[in-house]
């Protein structure tokens, strides 16, 4: 079989079995039971002509990326300080890892307690999850650098902080992106989960701030619009598709040499 | 690794008595980082004087211990019930979806694009259609937890096999071995570090579509109960249970590096497979 025959014998499989699904739901008649392509379309297109879709996706996108840059400003410079201080390192790595065995969902009662529903308890349930792939990869990242290039750099009687601009900075820079990747795409998953949380216990109040999560509950328990549910759905594989892919580019921009 | 390594070899007794030395002061480390933490925490409780909003340390271990004697056990029961079907059923599936696909290319062909679309629909997205397909109750952990589960040990398994070496296999085939053997003798025991690595993959994932689908779709386990104190205002049982889980955590993913290691002592992927 050759390379092409691979990538494209997929494509009329598929397109198959989504005509076998549509037919199969027209032959029941349960439209409102099942989910089906064309339904998921027009889906797509009435919650894009109403406004819906575009602004809970921009109000979790949002979230994400606050969550994400507080999670950075905290996390990063902690890593490089365990990373390079042995003391520190052992005295905080068992808080560390205690607290990233907690599921960051789970915090979500006590954060609606202290920072209540208007989205700053999904926030901080964001920052959490963001948080530990920071630390734990820059620490890595500064563990990786070539020992010998910092000292050869002292032997040429570098200062520490011209050390530490121009040799660990830049040594630990992959690590560091690679970190910020894995802790954008478990954000984005945190959000969503935070935001179904908050949608489907805190009924009292309106849904508070409108993200993807609380859209996606009441589609499911005020519209039952099963459609809508798989748009939602392939919109967050999409979006986190897309965060990947961004981050791989980014990093590969701003670590060429790698 | 290391302190594996590190005991292994002999030592002059002069610096074996450093090690312990050194050992015992990391505990001492320990236990200072621990009451570090608990002294902040008690600050706060104090400064803020609520004991709803920030329920003191001391009340927290108080209704985490009396819990033991009511609901926890039971929920603990309930979430390891969940958890060990779910990712009984992932780890069992993915792994012979994997083995299918190494076997026969036209499977690999038609497996391999759907992993791709649906691995990046996270386990999540997927509650509500799961609430939706089986109501309230163990079916939305077990399913997302199933779902959570397979593709990392799916992607490690296939990966392991693809990068056995084929010198080995012909090696086998050479000396008379046949199909099967060389599946359960070679290509098995080469995949082995990355499937479990994947397995270990597998498990963080699990627990934390656990926690999300018991908070959101589920009637039992700890996630439920959260909510369920919530309700109550109970804040510092609600601490307890968020202890509880994230102790569970920790000593899943402690057990999984063990066995890891344990079972895979000779290969370098084993020992320190990366997170």
């Amino acid at each position: 079989m050759t390379d092409a025959q691979r990538h494209w014998l997929p494509l009329p499989v598929f397109g198959v079995i989504l005509l076998l699904w549509e037919l199969a739901v027209r032959q029941s008649g349960q439209f409102t039971l099942y989910p089906y392509p064309v339904g998921v379309i027009e889906a797509g297109i009435r919650t894009i002509a109403d406004g819906s879709l575009l602004a809970a996706t921009s109000g979790s996108l949002y979230r994400v990326l606050l969550g994400f840059a507080i999670g950075g400003v905290l996390g990063i410079p902690l890593g490089l300080l365990m990373g390079s201080l042995q003391p520190v390192n052992r005295a905080m790595s068992p808080i560390i890892d205690s607290l990233r065995s907690i599921a960051p969902i789970a915090w979500i009662p006590m954060a609606l307690l202290w920072l209540g529903i208007r989205g700053n308890a999904a926030l901080f349930i964001v920052a959490y999850a963001a948080f530990f792939p920071f630390v734990v990869n820059t620490i890595q990242a500064v563990r990786l650098i070539d020992r010998n290039l910092v000292n050869a750099a002292r032997a040429l009687g570098a200062s520490r902080a011209l050390i530490a601009r121009t040799v660990i900075l830049p040594g630990s820079l992959p690590t560091i992106l690679t970190g910020a990747r894995i802790s954008l795409a478990f954000a984005w998953g945190s959000i969503i989960a935070a935001e179904l949380a908050m949608g489907i216990k805190v009924t009292a109040g309106g849904s508070g701030a409108v993200g993807l999560g609380q859209l996606m509950v009441s589609t499911l328990y005020i519209r039952r619009d099963v459609n809508g549910l798989v748009l939602y759905m392939i919109l967050i594989g999409v979006i986190s598709l897309l965060i990947d892919l961004l981050m791989r580019q980014l990093q590969r921009n701003l670590t060429p040499w790698r | 690794m290391s302190d594996a390594l590190r005991s292994a070899v002999p030592l002059p007794i002069a610096l074996r008595t450093g090690g312990s030395w050194k050992h015992y002061l990391r505990r001492c480390e320990f236990v200072l980082a621990l009451a570090v933490v608990g002294g902040l925490w008690q600050a706060a409780s104090v400064a803020v004087n609520n004991s709803t909003l920030v329920p003191p340390p001391l009340l927290v271990l108080d209704a985490w211990v009396s819990l033991w004697g009511e609901e926890l056990p039971n929920d603990i029961i309930a979430s390891l019930v969940h958890l060990g079907v779910g990712y009984g059923l992932g780890i069992t599936i993915g792994l012979l979806l994997a083995l299918l696909a190494a076997r026969f290319v036209f499977v690999e062909i038609i497996i391999d694009p759907i992993v791709e679309i649906l691995r990046p629909i996270s386990a999540i997205a997927w509650i509500p259609l799961a609430i939706l397909m089986f109501g309230i109750g163990g079916g939305v952990p077990v399913f997302l937890i199933f779902y959570a589960a397979i593709f990392p040990v799916f992607i490690n398994t296939l990966a392991g096999i693809k990068q056995v070496d084929p010198r080995l296999v012909q090696a086998a085939e050479m000396l008379g071995a046949s199909r099967r053997m060389i599946v359960t003798h070679v290509v098995m025991p080469a995949a082995l570090p990355l499937i479990l690595a994947g397995a270990r993959l597998s498990l963080g994932v699990a627990w934390m579509a656990l926690v999300a689908a018991e908070l959101t779709g589920a009637d039992s386990g700890l996630g439920w109960r959260i909510f369920w104190y919530q309700e109550f205002f109970a804040m510092d049982k609600v601490m307890a249970v968020i202890l509880t889980i994230g102790i569970l955590g920790y000593i899943f993913d402690t057990l999984l590096r063990w066995l890891q290691a344990r079972i895979t002592r000779w290969s370098p992927d084993g020992s320190e497979a990366e997170r």
